[in-house]
């Protein structure tokens, strides 16, 4: 079985290889054999992915500590749920993992776009297929997850703790599947730069594989920080930690893609902005990969083999070089058709969006690197916080904010002073109240204070504009038909699912700003050593430490549990339970928190020491809003599925230019 | 039209200029150097009193919990020969064990003490496969050594009410 895996994963490099030049060939070539040759490569090379991944599963779940892999992430009493995911566990599983998906995507693709516009989609193939042989390659010849034990020993070393946690389960997949999905965007671009397409027409065609990448990304992220938030105790949902800001930043990129493409399908402007923001977006989750794999730069998350890190920088490289060279090749045929009309305009607003999305992409990617460039240029390494990240991101995402209430009330083109009146107004004024009614309950002393507060101020104002939008189209929709305010408003927002779709994600997004502003500002934590039947009191809540409990939960695990008692008001309220595991062959034991969560707060409690006379540490925090924003999360979710969903509407306007595309561009007859 | 070109080339440069500003100020406020030990005591300037962020092991046996205040916590950290006594306050990360990597932030008192405000360990196992498969940290104890597990309480297994 071993040996299938491994030699599958050399016949897929093998004909990844092959039908990478063949595609190429036979697209330069106009040869048809050529071109149905190299058509039948991404099945194979999918199949034979999949076929090793089986493999390695089989692997992990038959307890084969004969490969190394197997071995250093698994043992025979783990549980079954965690054996399939220790697949992603490690190095050389994950990247196995992200090929198995890379392969997917493409299989996906190729059906979606077979014998479809025959001038791109081989180069589209061709790209992806040349993306996957570097993968292959260091898979095969540098990461090998087949890679043997001449003895195997009898149990494998098992999984760290930390990653024995259903969000391990959720958390990395999804993650991968926004990274990786923005190769298939990409490889569009490059292919409709090289075959001289550059209409709307790559855009159009991944459209919708933008969208999913994006949400997955979006998802990852906030599962990442759900992840730090239940599982490493430290009170805190997002730490600017390298490998955060290596998923965080082409999300803000994604981001800025996602809005400035309308602008190119409405206006035919930004061409070369457009194909240089999904180039920067594919590139950053290259460089993504390069900091967790390279140990560069320090790290929670570093994986230990530090070459590999190199081969994804001059991956990297040879991107950035060919694309830019090919960008600036074809820049004459990029020219835009129009330009900007104002500043008071839905354009210029996008346009300002951008810079802001990409300013908070940029302060972090600085951030990211200063210890590097600090040690080449000065010879010392100076490192850069949370801290930082605050005070710069702080103040740009509040104009980012400002923007996402802008942007969608502002008339196109041109905004005169009755339409800013009429848009404006109510939001203002919503603002407004908002401002005074707030003013008394938060204090402004600090700089942290006065954000906060302006954050709410925004965040009204947003919601306000959005409303708006929401009720002109229900109010409309009315008048023309006898519907009801809830039918109506579904039927709007059913018939314009992408606008109405976007604007769903926007309030998500608003409750995640207002979510982070409220944790960050008024959070309070406390850690108290306590003997049993000792109190303290935190925000409004007695916490009493009752009673230490042992229990041998399992015959590898042991967990070691807090009964705290939490009273408000004199009543009993709630009981904690936070407590310690520890893990049989594990020298550290693992943390497992107890949170109670309201919309208004969160009370998160952590068992952080305990000795033989049962006291305990016991360290407390309040973090107000929490709650907020996985809420933000769940309609962030629920807006891209309205704005993904199948339009029928577009799927004709989409056929009908197929069809006209082909009329101009006749497919070579085949068999 | 070219008017209007000019303009938004301001206003780009503006937003630019902001961000760019805010990332200078932003770095000069709140960087911190980072050295390893021994770059630390071979440093020919004297750092006390700025922050700083130190990287080190923790010296075998050297951790020292004050029984009082079981919060405070004093102990040494290492690399190449070079030693740095830090004092800390407050509850210690699961994988602060002798020998475990640790980054200490903080500010070197006059006194050759690092006061430490925060103190990172660097997850040892999280994907290293090969550090941990032949050579383990040379001062790792086993667990029990630092735990010891109360006999007290053996209740049934509650039910977990983590939301």
């Amino acid at each position: 079985m071993n040996d299938i895996g491994e030699f599958t994963l050399l016949v897929a490099l093998a004909t990844a290889l092959y039908g990478c030049v063949a595609y190429v060939m036979s697209a330069r070539g106009n040869r048809i054999d050529l071109y149905l040759s190299a058509d039948k490569t991404p099945f194979i090379v999918w199949a034979c992915i999949a076929i090793s991944s089986i493999c390695l599963w089989k692997a992990f779940l038959t307890d084969d500590f004969s490969l190394q892999y197997v071995w250093a992430y698994s043992n025979r009493e783990l549980d079954t749920f965690y054996k399939v995911s220790s697949f992603w566990g490690g190095q050389k599983g994950s990247l196995l993992f992200w090929t198995l998906l890379l392969s997917t995507y493409m299989l996906v693709v190729y059906f979606q776009n077979r014998s479809k516009n025959l001038r791109v989609v081989p180069y589209a193939m061709a790209i992806m297929l040349a993306i996957l042989v570097f993968f292959l390659f260091l898979i095969n010849f540098s990461t090998n997850p087949f890679e043997r034990i001449p003895l195997p020993p009898e149990d494998g070393r098992g999984l760290n703790p930390l990653l024995q946690n259903y969000w391990m389960v959720i958390h990395p997949p999804t993650l991968y599947l926004g990274y990786v999905g923005f190769t298939v965007p990409f490889a569009f671009a490059v292919a409709a730069l090289i075959s001289k397409n550059l209409d709307d027409g790559w855009i159009r065609m991944t459209r919708k594989w933008t969208l999913i990448s994006w949400f997955f990304l979006c998802m990852g992220n906030l599962f990442g920080a759900s992840w730090a938030y239940v599982e490493l105790g430290w009170g805190g949902y997002w730490a600017w930690d390298p490998v955060e800001n290596a998923a965080f930043m082409p999300l803000l990129i994604a981001t800025a893609f996602l809005h400035s493409v309308m602008i190119q399908e409405k206006k035919d402007m930004m061409k070369v902005w457009n194909m240089s923001l999904i180039l920067l977006t594919f590139a950053m989750t290259i460089f993504g990969t390069f900091i967790t794999r390279s140990g560069l730069i320090q790290s929670v998350h570093t994986f230990d083999e530090a070459t590999l890190g190199y081969y994804f920088l001059a991956f990297l490289f040879v991107i950035i070089v060919a694309c830019v060279a090919l960008i600036i090749l074809r820049l004459p045929l990029l020219k835009s058709a129009n330009e900007l009309d104002s500043f008071l305009s839905r354009e210029s607003s996008f346009l300002f969006n951008n810079l802001v999305l990409l300013g908070i992409a940029f302060a972090t990617f600085w951030g990211t690197i200063f210890p590097i460039i600090s040690e080449a240029v000065r010879g010392v390494k100076i490192t850069v916080g949370p801290p930082f990240y605050n005070q710069v991101n702080v103040p740009i995402g509040l104009a980012l904010l400002a923007l996402i209430g802008i942007g969608p009330v502002i008339a196109w083109r041109r905004a005169t002073l009755s339409n800013l009146k009429k848009n404006f107004l109510k939001p203002l004024i919503a603002a407004i109240v908002a401002a005074v009614v707030l003013y008394p309950f938060i204090p402004l002393g600090s700089r942290t204070e006065i954000y906060t507060y302006t954050t709410f101020v925004l965040c009204v104002f947003v919601l306000a504009s959005i409303g708006t939008e929401f009720y002109k189209g229900t109010v409309s929709r009315m008048g023309l038909h006898e519907e009801s305010v809830v039918g109506a408003l579904a039927t709007v927002t059913w018939r314009n699912k992408r606008r109405y779709g976007g604007y769903i994600v926007h309030i998500g997004v608003v409750l995640i700003f207002a979510g982070i502003a409220g944790s960050q500002a008024y959070g309070t934590h406390t850690e108290k050593h306590l003997q049993p039947g000792e109190s303290f009191e935190i925000r409004g809540y007695t916490i009493k430490y009752e009673k230490l409990i042992a229990v041998e939960a399992t015959n590898i695990k042991t967990r070691i549990i807090a009964q705290l008692a939490v009273e408000r008001d004199g009543r009993r309220y709630w009981t904690g339970h936070p407590e310690k595991e520890f893990y049989k062959g594990q020298n550290q034991p693992v943390s497992e928190v107890d949170v109670l969560s309201t919309w208004k707060e969160d009370l998160y409690m952590i068992l952080a020491d305990f000795r033989e006379d049962e006291s305990a540490t016991i360290k407390v925090y309040v973090n107000p809003m929490v709650s907020w924003m996985w809420t933000g999360g769940w309609i962030i979710a629920f807006g891209t599925m309205i704005s993904m969903w199948p339009d029928r509407l577009e799927q004709r306007r989409r056929l009908d230019r197929v069809r006209k595309q082909e009329q101009l561009f006749p497919a070579p007859a085949q068999e | 039209m070219k008017q209007k070109k000019v303009r938004f080339l301001v206003g780009s440069l503006l937003i630019v200029g902001a961000i760019g500003y805010l990332i200078t100020m932003g770095i000069s406020n709140t960087s911190q150097y980072f050295f390893t030990v021994d770059e630390l005591m071979s440093q020919k300037v004297s750092f006390a009193g700025t922050g700083l962020k130190v990287k080190g092991k923790v010296v075998n046996g050297s951790i020292q919990r004050d029984p009082n205040d079981y919060l405070d916590v004093k102990f040494f950290i290492e690399e190449n020969s070079a030693s740095l006594k830090v004092a800390y306050q407050g509850v210690t990360p699961d994988m602060f064990i002798d020998g475990g990597e640790v980054v200490v932030e903080g500010t070197l008192g006059k006194d050759g003490i690092f006061h430490a405000n925060t103190l990172l360990t660097s997850c040892p196992s999280k994907y290293e496969a090969e550090k941990e498969a032949g050579k383990m940290h040379p001062g790792t104890l086993p667990q029990a050594d630092k735990y010891q597990k109360p006999g007290l309480n053996k209740a049934e297994v509650l039910p977990k009410t983590t939301i």
